[in-house]
């Protein structure tokens, strides 16, 4: 047994598959997954856009849309399955127990209500307060989140904030309840750098004051160094790399990741210098090449990558650091 | 506190008004639609107060003075019975703001459940509802019109006099309801389609945006994320589609009348007196022209203050 799996988890995936309806028939987008969350853990779930991040955690809290579906695999959640939980009770655990915020602060706010009303919502319909508490529970939950006049903003509509102030707003509605477990689905993307930044020190502080857990999904994988206590490497809708994020960072194992890692730019880097650092985009739903996903933009490919899938095996000593790459297990067994 | 953006993105996001008052600015900016706001407030003015404010009653008769021409004392002339056309077109305006907004709303009521349970839910709810929309708007207005009248009228005149001589509650006697039971129900059957197919066209692109996925990983019920999240967003359209239905109610009245199947004397409406000028117009145009003039003038005006509408609440329009 290792450290974290004698850690209490608080969120336990296992074997996650998605698929999607196609117009070719069913295609695999997101293809047995494990992951876990313990308590008090920020978990950063990294990947280039469309490798199945979004879907994974959509599917957790069964939000899929039409088409789409989980076809096996189960997600634990303070031991309970989300997957086979009544929709009564999932609904108790959404923004009950899980707080959500989303990638893009201009479309994720309902437009005609005002934002007091909008973090309310839940605090009516979870907590069963009077709507003169949640009132002051959402001024509460604004001054938590840094926005200035708290009492004025809450009659504000979406459109009258700018795009930080709007994504802040998402994240007072995700915490409102107090929830175990806050997933942030690339809640800075759309912002821009300096946003972004407030947005991710406000989410350290947060996390620390509330004692929860986070999981941090993101393409970027500089934005989670100083963030994340473990990192989830998704490649085509497969767990690639994971490992806490130390010895991600000093021991990047698997291709894609370090294709990933050589993709953050450094001061001396051009802009030209890090989109060159890999060829090619992940395969589409439905064209995934048998064995590695990796394998056609793979430096080291070789002929079994194309054939076998590799597992996601340990490579560290304590077994907390693990990659699925053929080349990584060969370099292993030959040292 | 660090945390606080001193200088939130500047410029086209801090506008300090919200959406209704910014509609109310970019309306009161077109002229047409203020004309038109500026008539349907008249009219409305009228239909509610009017028949108090006439100097004739609408029924009494003048067999002495039968079909003049318009005089001060009768502004738009008399008709064939003597009766002061100008009172008539003025009580004609209730008549036409009743049914408008009577049958408006029954249709309103219809098209929005039913377009908001088939774009909600889905198949199979919306194969169902969508094939009833397609029936009901295939069959001719007109003809589906005259169906119901004459396949109901007769049962309910019938069932309305044995519970009269079960009662003789006067109620039962007036067969007035009769007509505007049957004008109503009738002609909610016919409008009711195209709101289906605009809130469902709405709920449809509402229910793919992220705000709805928001709401249900909120946890959310059904129930209110319907109500709260996808109705009010799709109530612009909605807004300017109702202020043209009531111009069109309006004039689908008249229609009725003279099919007649309508409004029936004496209740003036502004479709049965169209149609009675009709017929004698050769020789007292002033009996078409009132009416007609008005019920032209009402419908010109809905449907530059829908337009108006429309434009209003799209800010997108606008710059
Ligand atoms: N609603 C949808 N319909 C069809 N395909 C979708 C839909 N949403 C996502 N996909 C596909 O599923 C894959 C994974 O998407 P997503 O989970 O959004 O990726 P990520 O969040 O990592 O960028 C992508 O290839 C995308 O094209
Ligand atoms: S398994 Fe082979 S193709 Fe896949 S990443 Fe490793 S070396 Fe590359
Ligand atoms: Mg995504």
């Amino acid at each position: 047994m290792t450290a974290q799996d004698t850690k209490e988890r608080l969120l336990d995936v296992k074997g996650l598959t998605v698929e999607i309806d196609g117009r070719r028939g069913p295609a695999v987008v997101v293809d047995g997954i494990d992951l876990h969350v313990t308590k008090g853990e920020t978990l950063g779930v990294v990947g280039e856009s469309g490798c199945g991040k979004s879907l994974t955690m959509l599917s957790l809290m069964r939000l899929l849309p039409n088409k789409i579906k989980v076809t096996s695999g189960s997600a634990d959640f303070d031991g309970q399955d989300l997957q086979k939980m009544s929709a009564r009770a999932l609904r108790k655990v959404r923004g009950g127990e899980i707080g959500f915020v989303f990638q893009d602060p201009m479309t994720s706010l309902n437009p005609v209500m005002r934002v007091g009303d909008q973090i309310c919502e839940p605090l009516l319909y979870h907590r069963g307060m009077s709507r003169q508490d949640a009132r002051k529970r959402a001024v509460e939950l604004l001054r938590l989140v840094g926005i200035p006049g708290p009492e004025e903003r809450l009659n504000a509509y979406p459109h009258e904030l700018s795009g930080g102030m709007r994504q802040r707003v998402m994240i007072a509605i995700g915490l409102a309840c107090d929830p175990k477990l806050l997933i942030a689905d690339e809640p800075t993307t759309a912002l821009d750098v300096t946003i972004q930044a407030q947005i991710v020190d406000l989410v350290k502080q947060l996390r620390s004051k509330l004692g929860m857990s986070v999981v941090w999904i993101t393409h970027d994988l500089a934005l989670i160094a100083g963030l994340a206590d473990r990192v989830v490497v998704l490649y085509a809708g497969t767990v690639v790399e994971d490992a806490p994020v130390d010895a991600l960072f000093a021991n990047p194992s698997h291709p894609y990741t370090r294709g990933l890692l050589a993709s953050i730019p450094t001061l001396s880097d051009a802009p030209a210098a890090r989109l060159s650092s890999i060829g090619g985009t992940p395969p589409e739903p439905g064209r995934r090449p048998p064995g590695c996903p990796f394998a056609p933009r793979c430096p080291l490919a070789m002929d079994i990558c194309r054939r076998d899938v590799p597992k996601l095996e340990p490579i560290s000593s304590e077994g907390s650091h693990r990659a699925a790459c053929f080349a990584v297990q060969k370099a292993l067994k030959a040292a | 506190m660090t945390l606080v953006e001193t200088n939130p993105a500047v410029g086209e996001e801090d506008r300090p008004v919200n959406l209704w008052r910014d509609a109310w600015h970019r309306l009161k900016r077109n002229k047409l639609a203020i004309f038109g706001l500026g008539i349907v407030v008249l009219l409305a003015f009228v239909a509610i107060f009017g028949p108090y404010l006439t100097p004739h009653d609408f029924l009494s008769q003048d067999l002495q003075a039968r079909n003049q021409a318009p005089s001060l004392a009768h502004l738009f002339g008399t008709d064939d019975l003597g009766r002061d056309v100008f009172s008539r077109v003025v009580y004609g305006t209730r008549t036409a703001f009743l049914v408008a907004i009577v049958v408006t709303a029954i249709a309103l009521l219809i098209g929005t459940t039913l377009g908001a349970v088939a774009g909600f839910f889905g198949d199979p709810y919306d194969r169902v509802i969508m094939w009833l929309t397609d029936m009901t708007m295939s069959v001719p207005n007109l003809l589906l019109v005259v169906v119901i009248n004459a396949s109901l009228k007769t049962p309910i005149a019938r069932w309305m006099e044995t519970q009269y001589m079960a009662t003789l509650n006067p109620f039962y006697r007036e067969t007035i309801w009769i007509d505007f039971f049957l004008v109503f129900g009738s002609m909610a059957m016919i409008s009711w389609p195209p709101y289906a197919r605009l809130v469902r066209a709405q709920v449809l692109s509402i229910r793919s945006r992220p705000y709805i996925t928001a709401a249900m990983a909120l946890g959310l019920s059904n129930r209110i994320i319907m109500m709260r999240y996808v109705v009010p967003n799709a109530l612009g359209p909605l807004i300017v589609s109702v202020s043209a239905g009531l111009g069109t109610a309006m004039v689908l009245e008249s229609a009725f009348s003279f099919l007649g199947v309508g409004v029936n004397p004496p209740t003036p409406s502004w479709g049965n007196m169209i149609s009675d000028g009709l017929r004698v117009w050769q020789h007292h145009p002033h009996l078409l022209a009132a009416p007609a003039a008005v019920l032209g003038l009402a419908s010109v005006a809905f449907s530059f203050l829908g337009d108006g509408l429309n434009d209003a609440l799209n800010p997108r329009g606008t710059k």
